[in-house]
Formats: C-alpha cells, sequence, structure tokens
C-alpha cells in the first residue's frame, strides 16, 4: 500500500490538471460569469436598491468562505498538520482569490449611501448615530474596507507564494517562514475580519450591537469555506485527478471538520441569540424582531432545524463522514445554508415585511461566485493540485484515521 | 537527505521522549515514584499544603458556625470572592479536557507525557470550585434540595429551571462525572503495570482497581473504543462548562455582565488559564522527579504557544468589549467599562491586562517558550491575571449600582482571604497525593509514542 503512494507521490504530472479540462472548466465559468455580470447590470438600471442589497448578501458570501481559507491554511501551518498536506493547495488557491475582493468591493463602497441608514441625512438628527458618527461614516468605512482587504491580500498571497516556492525546492525554509507568517496572520484576520462584519452586516442596524457578531461571521465562512473545498475536492475526484492524495482518510477529517464547525456555529448563533432572547432588551431584541416579521419568521426554524440539525444528525456517524456521496450532499445543503443565514442578515433591512426573493440576488449570486471560481480556477493552471514539495507531503499520502 | 540532520522529517517530527529510552526505561522512571519513598522536596510541599488545607476547613466550620455574613459580600457587592474562586478554579480545570480529549481528536500526540497529571488537576479543581457554591448556601447540608431539581415538603420549594445558577449544577456535575471516568478509564492499562510490579496488599489494592486488567488485545480493543468515545462527549463538555459559567452573568442585564461574546471568550480563559496552571505545577514535578525525558522542552514550548493563542483570543474579547461599549452608544454600557478601567478598581483591572495580554505577548519568542524559569514566572503571573479577570468582571459591574446612593465597594474579610488561600491548599494536597500514590504520566500512551519513535529511528518499514 505504501508503495503506490509513493509512487504516486513522485509522478508529478498526474498532479497537473489536463490543458482540455482546464480550458472546458475555464470556459463554463467565464460563460457564467458573462451571464452573471450582464444581468447584474441589468438589475443595476432597473431596481438599483436590490441590486445594492444582492450584491451585498452575495460579497458577503464569497468573501467569508475566502476568509475561511486564509483562516484554515494559517492553522495548518500553525499546529503542522500532515494529514492536510494533499489539500492544502487547494486551500491556498482559494485563499488567493482574496485580492479579487479589493475590485469587487467598489460597488459596495458605491452603495453605502443605498444600504445603510446611517449614512442617510436623518443620521444626522438621531443622537444615538450622532455619537457613533466617529466610526459609522463613509469615508471611514471604504478606508477600512480596503485596508482589511488590502491586509488578507497580503497574507494571501506571501503564504501562496511561499508554498508555490517551496514545490521547486522541496526546502524546510518555506515550512518555517509560512509558520512564521501565520502567527500574526491568524490574529491579524480575527480583528479585521470581526471589525469587517460589523462595518458590511452589523451597521445595517445601525442602533445594535452584539459582541459576539465577528465571531458568528467568522464561524459562517469558515463551515462554508470547508464545504467548498468537500466539493472542490470531489470534483476534480470524478474528473480522475488526486483519488489516491485525497481518500477515504483524508475525507473523513474533512467530514469531521465539516460537523465541528457546524456545531461551532451553532454554539455561536445559539448563545448570541439566547443571551438577547433572555436579557430581552428593546435595543438588543430588535434585531431579532425585525428578522421574525411576515414570512421572515421562517427562517430561524429553518436554521434551526438545516444548519445544525439534519447536518448534525447525518454527520455524527463515522460511515457517514466516509460516504463521499453524501459528503457532496452536505457540502452543497451547507452552502445553501451559509448563503441563506447571510440572506436573512442583510434582507430584512430591504425587504421589511417578509421574505421576497428577487432575480437580481441570483444574478449577483452567479456573477460573483463565478468570478472568484475563475480567479481561483486560473491558480490550477499547470501547477500541481497539492504542495508537491511540502516536507510531510509523505506523510499525509500515507495517512490513516486511527 | 544524506545528511540526517538536515532531512526535514526528522526536524518536523521532534522526538517526544528523549534519551535511550526502552519501554522498560519508561515503565521504571514513572513507577518507581509511587513504589519509593517520596523526595524530601515532597515533604516540605506537603508541610505547607496540609495546614493551608486545614486552615480551608477551620473558615469553612467558621462560616457555617457565624453564617455568610463573614465574607464581605453585601449589598451592592452581592457575590464577590466566592464566585471569584469558584470561577477560576473550574476555569483551571479546564485544560485536563482539553489536553485528554480535543487534543486526541486532534491527534496531538504530545499529549500523552501531560494528560494524566493535567486530568488530575482538572478534579482537584473542580472539587474545590465546587466549594464555594455549596457554601455559599449558608447551610450545605441543606444544599441539595436549592441546588438540585428535588422539589420538596421541607423547605417548600419548586427551583427554578430558568436560572443559569441552576443549569451550572448540571454543566458542572457532569463535567466532574465524565472527567473522573475519563481518567479513571486512562488509569486502568497503568494500575496493571504496577499491580504486576508490586506484592502484597499492594498487589490486591492495584488489583481490584485494575479492574482486571491482563492487557490482552480484546481488551485493548474495548479500552481504545472508550477512550475515543469518552473523548468525544468530553469534548463538548470543555465548551459547555464554561458557556454555561458565562450565562450566570451574561443572561443579567447589568452592562459588563450583558454581553453577547461572554461564552466562547469564557471558554478561551478557562483553556489560557488551565495550561497556565498545569506549566506551574509539571515544572515543579519534571524537575523533583526527574522526568525531563518524558515531560520534555517541546512539550512546555507547545503548552507555552496554547497559552500565546488562548491568550490572544481573551486579549481580543478585551477589546471587542471595549469597542462595543463606545459603539453601543449606551451610556450605562460606557459607564461600566470606563468605570472598569478607570475607576475604584483600576488597580485590579490593569494588574488583569498586564497579567493577561502583555504578558503571554513574551510568549512570541521562542528563547521565552524554552526557558524553564521564564514560563513558570509567566504562567504565575497569568494564574493571577485570570483570578483578577473574574474579580474585575464581578466587583466592578456591581458596586456602582444604578442608583449612586447604591454605590460601594467591596472588601475581603480574613475568612474570604482563609477560604481562597485554604483551597489553594487542598488543591495542592489532593495533588501531591496524586503525585505519590498514582501514576503522574500515562506509562501505556508514552510508550505508545516511543513505538513510533523506534520504529521510524530504524528506518520504517
Amino acid at each position: 500500500m505504501a508503495h503506490t503512494h509513493q509512487d504516486s507521490a513522485l509522478s508529478r504530472d498526474s498532479y497537473i490538471l489536463k490543458p482540455e479540462l482546464w480550458q472546458r472548466v475555464r470556459n463554463t465559468l467565464a460563460f457564467a460569469a458573462l451571464v452573471g455580470w450582464i444581468a447584474l447590470g441589468a438589475g443595476f438600471a432597473l431596481n438599483r436598491d436590490q441590486f445594492h442589497f444582492s450584491y451585498l448578501v452575495a460579497f458577503a458570501f464569497c468573501i467569508s468562505i475566502t476568509l475561511g481559507a486564509l483562516f484554515y491554511v494559517q492553522v495548518q501551518h500553525l499546529t503542522g498538520s500532515a494529514w492536510s498536506v494533499t489539500v492544502r493547495r487547494l486551500m491556498e488557491t482559494l485563499m488567493r482569490t482574496i485580492p479579487a475582493g479589493l475590485i469587487l468591493f467598489i460597488p459596495i463602497a458605491f452603495g453605502i449611501h443605498t444600504v445603510y441608514e446611517w449614512s442617510h441625512a436623518s443620521a444626522a438628527s438621531d443622537p444615538i448615530l450622532q455619537q457613533k458618527a466617529a466610526f459609522l461614516n463613509s469615508t471611514g468605512f471604504i478606508v477600512r474596507g480596503f485596508i482589511v482587504l488590502a491586509l488578507w491580500s497580503i497574507w494571501a498571497v506571501r503564504l501562496y507564494s511561499l508554498s508555490r516556492k517551496q514545490d521547486a525546492s522541496g526546502s524546510l525554509e518555506f515550512t518555517r517562514s509560512s509558520e512564521k507568517w501565520s502567527a500574526p496572520g491568524v490574529l491579524i484576520l480575527f480583528l479585521s475580519a470581526s471589525l469587517a462584519s460589523f462595518d458590511w452586516i452589523m451597521s445595517l442596524d445601525p442602533h445594535w450591537w452584539s459582541t459576539m457578531f465577528g465571531v458568528y461571521f467568522l464561524a459562517g465562512g469558515a463551515v462554508a469555506f470547508m464545504a467548498v473545498l468537500i466539493a472542490v475536492c470531489l470534483g476534480l475526484r470524478s474528473a480522475g485527478y488526486l483519488s489516491d492524495a485525497i481518500n477515504e482518510e483524508h475525507y473523513h477529517d474533512l467530514g469531521k471538520w465539516l460537523f465541528a464547525l457546524t456545531v461551532f456555529w451553532a454554539y455561536v448563533t445559539f448563545s448570541q441569540y439566547m443571551l438577547i432572547w433572555y436579557g430581552n432588551l428593546p435595543e438588543e431584541g430588535i434585531w431579532y424582531h425585525r428578522r421574525m416579521v411576515g414570512s421572515w419568521s421562517g427562517f430561524m426554524p429553518l436554521m434551526i432545524i438545516g444548519h445544525f440539525i439534519i447536518p448534525f444528525v447525518t454527520l455524527m456517524p463515522r460511515s457517514s463522514k466516509r460516504n463521499l456521496k453524501m459528503l457532496g450532499f452536505f457540502s452543497g445543503w451547507m452552502l445553501v445554508m451559509h448563503y441563506l443565514d447571510l440572506y436573512w442578515q442583510v434582507m430584512p433591512v430591504l425587504h421589511k415585511t417578509g421574505v421576497a426573493f428577487h432575480w437580481i440576488d441570483l444574478a449577483a449570486l452567479v456573477a460573483l461566485v463565478s468570478t472568484f471560481g475563475l480567479v481561483f480556477w486560473s491558480g490550477l493552471r499547470e501547477r500541481p493540485l497539492v504542495p508537491v514539495g511540502d516536507p510531510r507531503l509523505e506523510q499525509c499520502l500515507g495517512f490513516h484515521n486511527a | 537527505m544524506a545528511d540526517l540532520a538536515l532531512d526535514p522529517r526528522a526536524e518536523l517530527n521532534p522526538t517526544l521522549v528523549q534519551g535511550d529510552a526502552t519501554y522498560a526505561g519508561v515503565t521504571d522512571a514513572i513507577s518507581v515514584i509511587t513504589e519509593s519513598k517520596p523526595p524530601k522536596q515532597w515533604y516540605y510541599a506537603m508541610a505547607v499544603a496540609i495546614p493551608l488545607a486545614g486552615l480551608l476547613f477551620f473558615c469553612l466550620g467558621y462560616l457555617v458556625m457565624n453564617g455568610i455574613g463573614v465574607w464581605g459580600n453585601n449589598s451592592p457587592v452581592g457575590w464577590g470572592w466566592d464566585i471569584t474562586n469558584f470561577v477560576w478554579w473550574i476555569g483551571i480545570g479546564h485544560a485536563g479536557t482539553l489536553i485528554s480529549a480535543i487534543l486526541f481528536l486532534f491527534r496531538q500526540k504530545w499529549r500523552t507525557s501531560i494528560n494524566r497529571a493535567a486530568e488530575a488537576m482538572t478534579l482537584f479543581a473542580v472539587a474545590c470550585a465546587g466549594i464555594y457554591p455549596l457554601f455559599h448556601t449558608g447551610r450545605p447540608w441543606r444544599a441539595a434540595y436549592w441546588l438540585f431539581p428535588m422539589p420538596n415538603e421541607l423547605l417548600g420549594m419548586w427551583q427554578n429551571f430558568r436560572s443559569p445558577l441552576m443549569w451550572d449544577v448540571f454543566a458542572v456535575s457532569t463535567y466532574a462525572t465524565v472527567s473522573a471516568l475519563f481518567w479513571y478509564v486512562g488509569l486502568v492499562p497503568d494500575l496493571a503495570t504496577l499491580r504486576d510490579r508490586a506484592k502484597g496488599l499492594r498487589q490486591q489494592i492495584f488489583g481490584i482497581l485494575s479492574l482486571g486488567w491482563r492487557g490482552s488485545a480484546r481488551q485493548w480493543k474495548h479500552y481504545e473504543l472508550a477512550y475515543l468515545i469518552l473523548a468525544g462527549l468530553s469534548t463538548p463538555l470543555v465548551l459547555s462548562v464554561h458557556s454555561i459559567v458565562s450565562f450566570d452573568f451574561a443572561t443579567s442585564v447589568i452592562p459588563g455582565w450583558h454581553t453577547t461574546i461572554f461564552p466562547p471568550y469564557f471558554v478561551a480563559g478557562a483553556i489560557f488559564s488551565g495550561f497556565a496552571m498545569v506549566i506551574t505545577l509539571m515544572v515543579l514535578a519534571r524537575w523533583v522527579y526527574n522526568l525531563q525525558h518524558l515531560i520534555t522542552i517541546k512539550h512546555l514550548e507547545n503548552m507555552c504557544k496554547v497559552i500565546l493563542a488562548t491568550g490572544m483570543i481573551v486579549g481580543f474579547a478585551y477589546g471587542t468589549e471595549f469597542f462595543i461599549a463606545w459603539y453601543s452608544a449606551n451610556q450605562y454600557e460606557k459607564f461600566a467599562f470606563l468605570n472598569r478601567a478607570f475607576g475604584p478598581y483600576a488597580w485590579a483591572y490593569w494588574s488583569m491586562i498586564t497579567c493577561n495580554v502583555i504578558s503571554p505577548q513574551f510568549f512570541w519568542f521562542k528563547k521565552v517558550r524554552t526557558s524553564i524559569p521564564a514560563m513558570f514566572i509567566l504562567a504565575i503571573f497569568i494564574n493571577i491575571g485570570m483570578w483578577f479577570e473574574r474579580f474585575v468582571i464581578i466587583a466592578t459591574s456591581l458596586h456602582r449600582d444604578f442608583l449612586p446612593s447604591s454605590w460601594g465597594y467591596f472588601s475581603p474579610t480574613w475568612v474570604d482571604i482563609g477560604t481562597f488561600v485554604g483551597t489553594i491548599g487542598l488543591f495542592l494536597t489532593l495533588f501531591l497525593l496524586f503525585l505519590r500514590f498514582l501514576p503522574a504520566i500515562a506509562i501505556s500512551e508514552v510508550k505508545g509514542v516511543l513505538h513510533n519513535q523506534l520504529v521510524s529511528n530504524k528506518g520504517g518499514h
């Protein structure tokens, strides 16, 4: 058994996608992006309010996934993890899409006045918003947005290039360098991502606050990231790639993470809700109150059942974490849940009386996912799908779950 | 890869058992501690610990005779050192389960040399913690009626399930039970080892305690499955216990207490303080018993890294709370935090910041992480800092009530101080007894790590 693994480790060609396959997927993504952006452009012309809100949800959805990738890559370095080496390049390539956020953030900067109540003229006569004006103002919002995206981009680009350099030389110094970058990186990620979540989502209800909100945002992103990672691995597997390098043992661990993160998300979400419900203060409860009006009231039960109970019960047994069909189903399922979770955080501000899905929601999602997807996919062109120079690669290929 | 010293694989998998270790050598090094007379340092430590434990029983007796008025708790600070100490001890107890359960699930092999002692520490810390709510009832012989859901004629009361204090009773007692089971299951193979080395009465006692362990393949299979299941059960407990402790505060509407980040922030703080206590104890134990080859500097360094990580989370939570207190534009929230930092308890607040936020920063440097004196001193600082954290949260939010006429200042009495110092004495006494009579390092698990090491030294297969 060990020998077959070693052989596949040595034949680097199988880790590089065939150009025809790469092009086919690229063309599909490019077509989706084209359709998405044209539709989104039409949406912008037809319904400016809906456009900005839909765009915000899609942007938060994509960027939270890439932040999950940034977090996980750094954690793998900090813990010296061996099991994850063969999936790390895919994580890194996802993480490497963050710089695209710098450009894709621009429509959000232009939408401030449409989306955020604190930017309206009425805010000037609101004594509470007056006190917050030092933070909640358009300039601060834009500057902070670009600063946090730039910070993430620096780390993403740096960690990715260290890993790529190691492909050629196999030198341990790149492992050590990545560890050195990761320790402050995780810290900066936590600080900046929670600040970003306050800006982008929490300030939609500018009177409201919750110290947990940053953790809530990151937890949701981490679940969705793990779901994307599993989906990408399974996709490559079905095309005939990495079936040895990412085998049942690795999927078992990815499944454990999907399960654990789902539980962590539930823990964070429940804690936030329970403490606000128990305190029963109007200024805090208003956030949930607004999200329980009319048909919005269906979302909380949906989240409890769909984002927690169903995956919790189904993914608990060992057999389902080793069942690739099951994992594939839940990676899609959790992504839908993550989108709905963000949708429910943002949209009640626009559609106050009840859920009103709009075609622009779909257009924004298709446009942004396919754009991030294109950046991701371009990172896999003629480059190895696993970090072939990683000193722990051999250990990872022969890894078995206890 | 001709030069072995430059082989990255060797550098990435540092040896966890150092020296010319053999299986017999590991068994001997650990078993002999329980079989021979303890070194003189053990007696010195006992000479300090036992009188302090005695002081605890004296203070508790005095409290029962006179009522809880002998503590400094009074309006407006109705919770004082009692709950501060309770939370502090419960927090310390978290390292054991984290090491034995979560690090086990994460396949962190370095846990094997420290998990046994950390689990024992957990049990003793939880025992110390339990003393405070029990005696805060004033009549501990009736505590069962207040604490457990036993509606009764005697006191005519029905417990309030909506109270997080009630949830705490369930959380802590579940935690204590599962931790004890986990600890004992892990001990069974090692107790059998001691039995096999012993004669006479000692052999009989360890024979009974080791539950008929023969080390057959079937027994190992069951053992490993039981261990895995207990690890799975303990993992949510690591989060739940301190989350529920945080609910004791956060479900109220008191500014400074009612904040949604409390549950994960308390859990991180608990692990932070627990690891600091493990370092404090293990540095001393490995020195007294010459266990440097089993509890290596690599183990200690890893613990320092965990402290750094959890310390940063705690600092992150302090920062978030402060920022949101301003952002909320709520005058009561703002006051609570400004009062914390610049009010009458500023001395406690800045002690907390120094110990909890500044001192772990030294662990960014490998030199500090691998220096025994430095980590020992920093761990002591963190132990102190985490006590201050709970005190700051409790006292500063209570001492200035909404009405300025209800402002006060908490001062501990000698009974408060005696009880707190006394629980440290009880904790140390129990820990020293554990070191004396039970295998302080998991012999069978260290041998498992040693096995991998010996196999890979031979070049694998």
